[in-house]
């Protein structure tokens, strides 16, 4: 915020007092945060178990941050390298590889799990043939450590970081790097003191969406075997049968994504990153021939093939030893369509809302994205008290009429609750770009409040809402706990089918739903990867 | 935002379609019968077992009551029944772990039940003395050992799984496994607490790899040579040797199973079973579905798709679960996998296995 921002920000006060539209985003956050309210109450009304060692809390905790630490560190270098690559550069299949590199959001974490694990496991078919080409066994390639699952999230989470820097670039106009230029800076110096300064915010943000979604995992570090916070937060609840517990592990998670956020913000501050420039012009990518071009080609194909291509290939291959049953696929894929374009809708639309209306109110947003690094086994159990009071009170019996329009309701929300984060990073990165000045020109111009957001701020956050809808209506097909636990009778998503066949130990006939999660996203992923590339601050076609 | 909003028309017309078929299908099902839905029961079950669909569509077929279940993870079920409290719509509670079972019956889940039927055919071991539950199977929790390596009387207790002769021998997985965490407190019961966390303690240093993967991943561990003994519930051995797949079959082949302790107190054995929700209301064909799961149709489907344990003696099983069969089980009363559940995951966080 500059120092001219503040006498008109009071005049406004002044005049007007709150705005529906501030009300609206504070009522958007209090639903977001409900869930959360409900776990600090169980925290602070159900005993903790006795028997929970403290030497096990340690190991838990220490796990999440090294596995954090891993996971952002590879997820900020791949996707920030493929971002600059894709925008700055020509070479041969780049145009593919720019909405492709997204498409690994297609495959949730857990998915890619399965894959990983049974490729490398012991009795897998990559160490069976080396053991028997070289009579040793590969021990270190196993998936199921540590560093095998900073490797699966990373590969799951990149394209997070991917999508935000990609987003970053794409809108900074050519005129800061070509001053950078005529400053001395070479290519090189460019990207560092200019291109990733400026790209700062979006890259931090989608890092911290990654980190958030690596807290709150809970079915790919349990089917790899490491122990995290999050599972140590199901164990106490399972294992240990102690909800109070579980509760104040996820508190520990809680205090954690409210540093990650932060420190996000923190870092922002006293910054202004919109273009300071009116003049905006596209940016002319460099061609790269020869070897660098085919490097560059190269590292794009490793990071699809790595994060979908080799993981699909494999359950594909896993999925032809059993016969899917087709009916019941279908309509799950029908439920979690329809679950993840509504709960995309409400999501972005409650996002919007709190972006827009709390847009000098930090406060709301921060507290309404906490929700993302909460494990959704948690998130779900917090969902029960609130859910609880409407079923008691209107003694709806949830598998009837309008009992099933109702636990859906709730079952939305719950994603909203879940997935506000996911949608308000983008929104917020994109609404970065209109800077203070123009919505003060609007408003000296005679726009109300709401016709400078409609003809000023929407327009040009458009893409940042498409990429919200995008990331939500996928990881919505991909959630788990909250459906679990919230769905009405037969209603299982793609997803809870590939978990039920899973923990029956049925890889084979896990492999379907999971593959359908994959294909189902994939199209929505290219769609609005392509939607993205084409919003441009100065096009007009949109 | 013309396209936001046909966006979300088309979501919120597929979400009605999804929404009506499942209670489409409940009101037709219902069809003439009697009474308010006394055609269908509800049913919340923590067993994941594919088989359990044949169990759903030979009750539906044998009484007409159609089967609209809620599968969770067994926390999860307990916490959503006791949230939904008497306006639960479930009538049925089913378990796959009696460690569970206790939960939900300490949770206030359950009702008692009695009926002539069910006291005859379920065993008294197997049962809640008040009718609270009833177990409809059984399974033991055995040593799978590699044939070649491992000569079957050097795991015929469950102590010598953390002696010397297996160091960097033994394959494990996670010790919140339920299976796991029912066999710790079967051996805090039998040995106290410190022999049990010794014993804790002389696996973990015997683990050939870190505790992971599920039963069926155990035994190819062994069979791949990556350890040569393992912990594993009967029915996972049994579906490998059963499978169509070459490779399952192999392992099966190469791997034996040691049913521990028959010199003494007997395998460890746990049970599957479930009971009359406590507010019910379809109490009636609830009750059906009970005495369905005691029946000898669907003990037989327990058995042959399952490769279960029957409840019920003296029904014959199928020559794979038969061969299994004769055994000694530990007759320790099943409840106390629940009491103890808590320490025993305690025991095993104390001594380091994940």
């Amino acid at each position: 915020m500059t120092d001219l921002a503040l006498p008109v920000r009071i005049r406004a006060r002044h005049h007007e007092g709150p705005s529906a539209l501030k009300v609206g985003a504070w009522l958007a956050a209090a639903l977001a945060i409900l869930p959360l309210l409900s776990i600090v109450w169980l925290a602070l009304t159900r005993p903790a178990s006795a028997a929970l060692p403290l030497s096990a809390i340690g190991r838990y905790a220490a796990n999440t941050a090294l596995l954090g630490g891993l996971t952002a560190t590879a997820v900020i270098v791949l996707g920030t390298t493929a971002a600059w690559l894709v925008v700055m550069y020509r070479f041969p299949g780049r145009n593919l590889f720019s909405w492709a590199l997204a498409l690994p959001l297609a495959a949730p974490a857990f998915v890619l799990a399965y894959a990983y694990a049974d490729l490398f496991d012991v009795a897998g078919p990559i160490r069976s043939t080396l053991r028997g080409l070289t009579g040793q066994d590969f021990g270190f390639l196993d998936m199921r450590s540590l560093v095998g699952a900073a490797l699966v999230l990373s590969m799951a989470f990149y394209p997070y970081v991917y999508l935000t820097a990609r987003a970053a670039f794409v809108s900074q106009s050519v005129c800061a790097l070509e001053a950078g230029r005529t400053l001395g800076c070479t290519p090189w110096t460019c990207f560092t003191r200019v291109a990733l300064p400026l790209a700062r915010p979006a890259i931090a943000a989608g890092a911290a969406l990654a980190l958030m979604e690596v807290f709150a995992d809970y079915g790919a570090v349990n089917f790899l075997g490491v122990q995290t916070l999050t599972t140590g937060v199901v164990r106490a609840w399972s294992a240990y049968g102690a909800p109070g517990s579980a509760a104040r592990l996820s508190l520990m998670l809680l205090v954690a994504a409210g540093l990650l956020l932060w420190i996000e913000r923190s870092g922002r501050q006293g910054q202004a990153y919109g273009a300071s420039s009116a003049r905006w012009r596209p940016l002319e990518p460099v061609a790269l021939t020869g070897k660098a071009g085919l490097a560059a080609a190269a590292y794009c194909l490793a990071l699809i093939s790595f994060g979908l291509l080799i993981p699909a290939g494999w359950l594909g291959y896993r999925a032809l030893s059993a016969l899917p049953e087709a009916d019941r696929l279908l309509h799950a894929a029908l439920v979690s369509f329809g679950l993840a374009a509504t709960g995309a809708m409400v999501t972005v639309g409650l996002a919007g809302l709190i972006a827009f209306g709390a847009q000098n109110g930090q406060w709301a947003k921060r507290i309404a994205s906490l929700g993302y690094a909460t494990p959704g086994a948690v998130m779900a159990v917090g969902l029960l008290a609130p859910a609880s009071l409407v079923w008691r009170s209107l003694g709806l019996n949830p598998n009837l009429g309008l009992g099933i329009g109702l636990a859906l309701g709730v079952l939305v929300l719950a994603y909203s609750a879940r997935l506000m984060a996911s949608a308000l990073g983008p929104i917020e990165a994109g609404l970065a770009r209109v800077t203070p000045a123009m919505g003060r020109a609007a408003r000296t111009l005679g726009e109300t409040e709401a016709g400078a957001l409609r003809r000023i701020h929407i327009p040009i956050a458009k893409g940042a809402l498409w990429t919200a809808a995008l990331l939500v209506f996928v990881d919505v097909m991909k959630e788990l706990p909250a459906t679990l636990i919230l769905r009405p009778f037969n209603f299982d998503t793609l997803a809870v089918l590939a978990d039920r066949y899973a923990s029956d130990e049925r890889l084979a006939q896990a492999a379907w739903p999971s593959l359908m999660i994959v294909l189902a996203a994939c199209l929505p992923i290219i769609l609005l990867s392509r939607q993205i590339m084409r919003s441009r601050p100065g096009d007009q076609s949109l | 935002m013309s396209r936001l909003s046909f966006l979300l028309t088309i979501a919120l017309s597929v979400t009605a379609l999804a929404a009506c078929s499942p209670a489409k299908q409940a009101a037709s099902n219902a069809g003439p019968n009697a009474g308010p839905s006394a055609g269908e029961i509800n049913l919340y079950t923590a067993r994941h077992y594919d088989a359990d669909l044949q169990l759903y569509a030979a009750f539906t077929k044998a009484t007409g009551i159609k089967v609209n279940r809620l599968e969770m993870q067994p926390d999860q079920l307990i916490e959503r029944t006791k949230a939904e409290g008497e306006a639960s719509p479930a009538d049925v509670i089913l378990m796959a772990d009696a460690g569970a079972l206790w939960r939900a019956e300490a949770a206030g889940l359950f009702q008692p039940l009695s009926t002539p039927t069910l006291a005859a055919r379920i065993p008294l071991a197997l049962r809640d003395p008040k009718g609270q539950w009833w177990g409809f199977s059984r399974r033991a929790r055995v040593i799978a050992y590699d044939k070649a390596a491992v000569k079957p009387e050097e795991v015929a207790h469950y102590d010598q799984i953390a002696g010397p002769r297996f160091k960097g021998k033994v394959c494990v997985r996670s010790s919140d496994n339920v299976y796991n965490l029912s066999l710790m407190a079967a051996l805090i019961e039998h040995w106290g607490e410190p022999k049990a966390l010794i014993w804790a303690k002389g696996v973990v240093a015997n683990m050939a790899r870190a505790p992971q993967g599920g039963d069926i991943d155990q035994i190819r561990a062994v069979e791949a040579g990556a350890c040569q003994i393992a912990l594993t519930n009967t029915y996972y051995y049994l579906r490998l040797a059963a499978s169509p797949d070459a490779s399952d079959k192999a392992a099966a082949a190469r791997v034996g199973l040691s049913f521990p302790e028959q010199d003494g107190v007997g395998t460890h054995v746990n049970i599957s079973g479930g009971g009359l929700a406590a507010h019910a209301p379809n109490k009636a064909a609830a009750i059906k579905f009970l005495e369905f799961l005691a029946s000898d149709e669907a003990q037989a489907i327990l058995a042959g798709a399952n490769h279960e344990y029957p409840a019920v003696e003296g029904l014959p099983s199928p020559p794979d679960v038969a061969a299994y069969s004769k055994f000694k089980p530990d007759p320790m009363p099943v409840t106390i996998y629940g009491q103890r559940q808590a320490q025993a995951q305690g025991v095993y966080d104390k001594a380091g296995w994940r």
